[in-house]
């Protein structure tokens, strides 16, 4: 089945990239200045404690030998010791992933809801006031900086009106999914969620909402003048058949294309949006193990992300099966 | 390297596209503005004024409240005072925390942002268009290696990256004489440009992988062409064909994608500024970061540089479209509905 080989295919192909991740996180710690040995030494230590620490971290051993080891100990789901925060990297890692999936969760959500009717309307009503509104609006999306938005939405909703929380996330959906069964009001818990949520989400999710209504837009475009709806036109489809069952399908592919590339923007776009939101998740982390030079947790945490930017790569790829099958795997 | 058709096309379409005159416009205003800079700035961008901190651009006033203990009828009682600090011409769009011009600082920013964005690109473009060409005119193993190490490029997201670059090497800053001010021709003005040079480096170094991915897919389909066939047969060297044939033919694709990418590029500084990652103060992201503070009673010191990035961003972004369009002259006439 083509399908199954080309899986098995793409899971080899993800296993190298992960490997390539992981290869180059391990080299990062011997571009840095100084030695590791640093963090943990006192600094009026003995050249015989050096030695010492260098042979319990394991420093003292070639390269590829402390690169087996690595490679071992992840295997194990053991990233190392933080000795900053005087904890295990893995826990200190995946404990932050959740708020910074329920993020982009959200402003994934955020920008497909929006983008796509907005792409679609934009097209069919070519140069009438509602495509020049959505050109205008996805032009400023792509060329606004998420965190400045961030901060202006603080600046307006949060700090001027109050609607919303300018920080932190006092409630996570975790709350609101357990509020239907515990004693908690759903509503209440759920506008509380909203209250944390809305602005950061709006804020990572402009630029994506932007460049999706861009690639709609043109792609139906494109679409709307070939010759099958033409066809499904002329043998009386319902115009709204013709254009989100057959051009919007059509449409749709290249657009996964693009968000599955852009996916690290958007993971980059967490990083920052998370530090104007304090968001307690992976970005926080991120900046600050480098501040502190924390650098077990930054390889933890870039490994993460790269792992599960090659995992999602792969679910786009397996989305193109359900958009279109004509996609050969080969 | 362009074609006439490509130039006339880019021609017709500037002349339709009210878009693109605009995108010119603020594409000039900023360039203009980050070249004079000493002679359109009014003030000194890095002269503190402590007496005369946070004062709000023209048209606004901002009120402070001070509480301090007077002697009333005899008795110390706490007082609450109101003054209210005005706006003077002197300082258009106000002042920043420290009492500096906020016109002469966004004008000075358009330096940082325009330089690491220029000199990013053509670093990001170098390193890219050379892995991409290789990878595409010699395929085989050249092309799997060098592909997979951008797969594992693209893996990690550019700020994450840069971040951690930059967290590793330090923010190297690469002090360049003003040419204007050594002249003479602009007396009082800092004497010296803060060029953040591990900025740059970063940048280039996380975006090459943009430019391999286009030069690759260029290089796939222009060493199938008669030309380069005939190049070889004649036994012309490898080298002598990417530089020769196969680039000045994939030029236009990646010119397109270098227009985009300055835009990218001027984000990613500004992000990385404002995160503190920067290697010079006099940069609008930073500015974002330090308004930050002051939010709820002196909104101008974020507000205000945020607006010059989106102005250079949708200047730079709508000339990208222009050239995306005059290359691809097919487009607007189909979906005609």
């Amino acid at each position: 089945m083509a399908l199954g080989r080309f899986l098995v295919r793409r899971i080899l192909q993800g296993l190298l990239v992960v490997w390539g991740v992981i290869t180059v996180v391990f080299l990062l710690r011997f571009v840095t200045p100084g030695s590791p040995i640093d963090a943990v030494a006192p600094l009026d230590a003995t050249q015989e404690t050096r030695a010492a620490i260098a042979a319990e971290l394991g420093l003292d051993q070639p390269l590829h030998v402390q690169y087996g080891q690595y490679l071992f100990d992840l295997l194990r789901g053991d990233m190392g010791f933080s000795y900053i925060k005087g904890q295990d990297v893995a826990g200190l890692v995946f404990l932050k992933v959740p708020a910074t999936v329920e993020l982009a969760v959200a402003a994934t959500v955020v920008a497909i809801v929006l983008s796509i009717p907005l792409g679609v309307i934009s097209a069919t009503r070519r140069n009438e006031p509602v495509d020049y509104g959505a050109t205008l609006f996805s032009l400023g999306g792509i060329s606004t900086p998420n965190f400045w938005l961030g901060i202006m939405m603080i600046l307006v909703l949060a700090v001027q009106f109050g609607i919303f929380h300018t920080s932190g996330r006092g409630v996570d959906f975790g709350d609101v999914v357990l509020s239907t069964v515990n004693s908690d009001p759903f509503f209440g818990t759920l506008v509380g969620w909203l209250r944390f949520i809305t602005l950061p989400a709006i804020a990572l999710g402009t630029y994506f909402t932007a460049l999706i209504t861009r690639l709609t837009r043109s792609g139906m475009l494109d679409q709307l003048g070939q010759s099958y709806v033409v066809a499904a036109r002329a043998k009386g489809l319902p115009e709204s058949l013709v254009r989100y069952k057959h051009a919007l399908r059509n449409t749709l592919v290249p657009v996964v294309t693009v968000l599955g590339l852009q996916l690290g923007s958007l993971i980059g776009g967490a990083v920052i949006t998370e530090a104007v939101f304090s968001w307690p998740g992976l970005g926080t982390l991120v900046i600050q193990s480098i501040n502190v030079r924390d650098w077990p947790t930054l390889q933890g945490c870039l490994i993460v992300i790269g792992v599960s930017f090659v995992i999602v790569n792969i679910v786009v790829d397996l989305l193109y099966a359900s958009l279109d099958p004509r996609v050969v795997y080969d | 390297m362009v074609s006439p058709r490509v130039l006339r096309n880019l021609k017709r379409e500037f002349r339709q596209s009210a878009l693109a005159k605009t995108g010119l416009v603020l594409v000039l205003l900023v360039l203009g503005v980050a070249v004079f800079a000493p002679f359109v700035a009014p003030h000194d961008p890095t002269e503190q004024n402590l007496d005369n901190r946070r004062q709000p651009p023209l048209g606004f006033s901002r009120t402070t409240e001070s509480t301090s203990s007077q002697m009333v009828n005899g008795s110390i009682e706490m007082v609450t005072e109101t003054t209210y600090v005005n706006a003077s011409a002197t300082h258009p769009l106000g002042t920043d925390p420290l009492g500096r011009d906020m016109l002469s600082r966004v004008i000075y920013g358009a330096r940082t942002s325009l330089l690491v964005g220029i000199l990013g690109t053509l670093l990001a473009a170098l390193l890219g268009v050379g892995v991409g060409l290789t990878a595409g005119y010699r395929r085989g193993y050249t092309d799997d290696g060098l592909m997979r190490f951008a797969d594992v490029s693209l893996a990690f997201p550019s700020l994450v990256l840069a971040i951690a670059l930059i967290g590793l090497w330090g923010r190297a800053a690469v002090p360049i004489p003003d040419p204007w001010v050594v002249m003479g021709l602009a007396p009082g003005m800092p004497k010296t440009f803060t060029l953040p040079g591990t900025v740059i480096v970063v940048v280039g170094l996380v975006n090459w992988v943009w430019f391999a991915r286009v030069a690759r897919g260029e290089a796939l389909s222009i060493r199938e062409e008669e030309y380069v066939k005939a190049a070889r047969a004649i036994g012309a060297s490898d080298w002598r064909i990417i530089l020769r044939h196969v680039l000045p033919n994939a030029a236009t694709p990646i010119l397109v994608l270098g227009t985009i990418q300055i835009a990218a590029i001027i984000l990613l500084e500004s992000a990385l500024s404002f995160l503190g990652f920067s290697g010079t103060t006099l940069s609008w992201g930073f500015d974002i970061s330090q308004g930050r503070d002051y939010l709820a009673s002196s909104w101008w010191i974020s507000t205000v540089p945020g607006l010059a990035i989106v102005i250079a961003v949708v200047g730079i972004n709508l000339l990208g479209d222009l050239l995306r369009d005059a290359l691809d002259p097919g487009f607007e006439g189909e979906g005609g509905v």
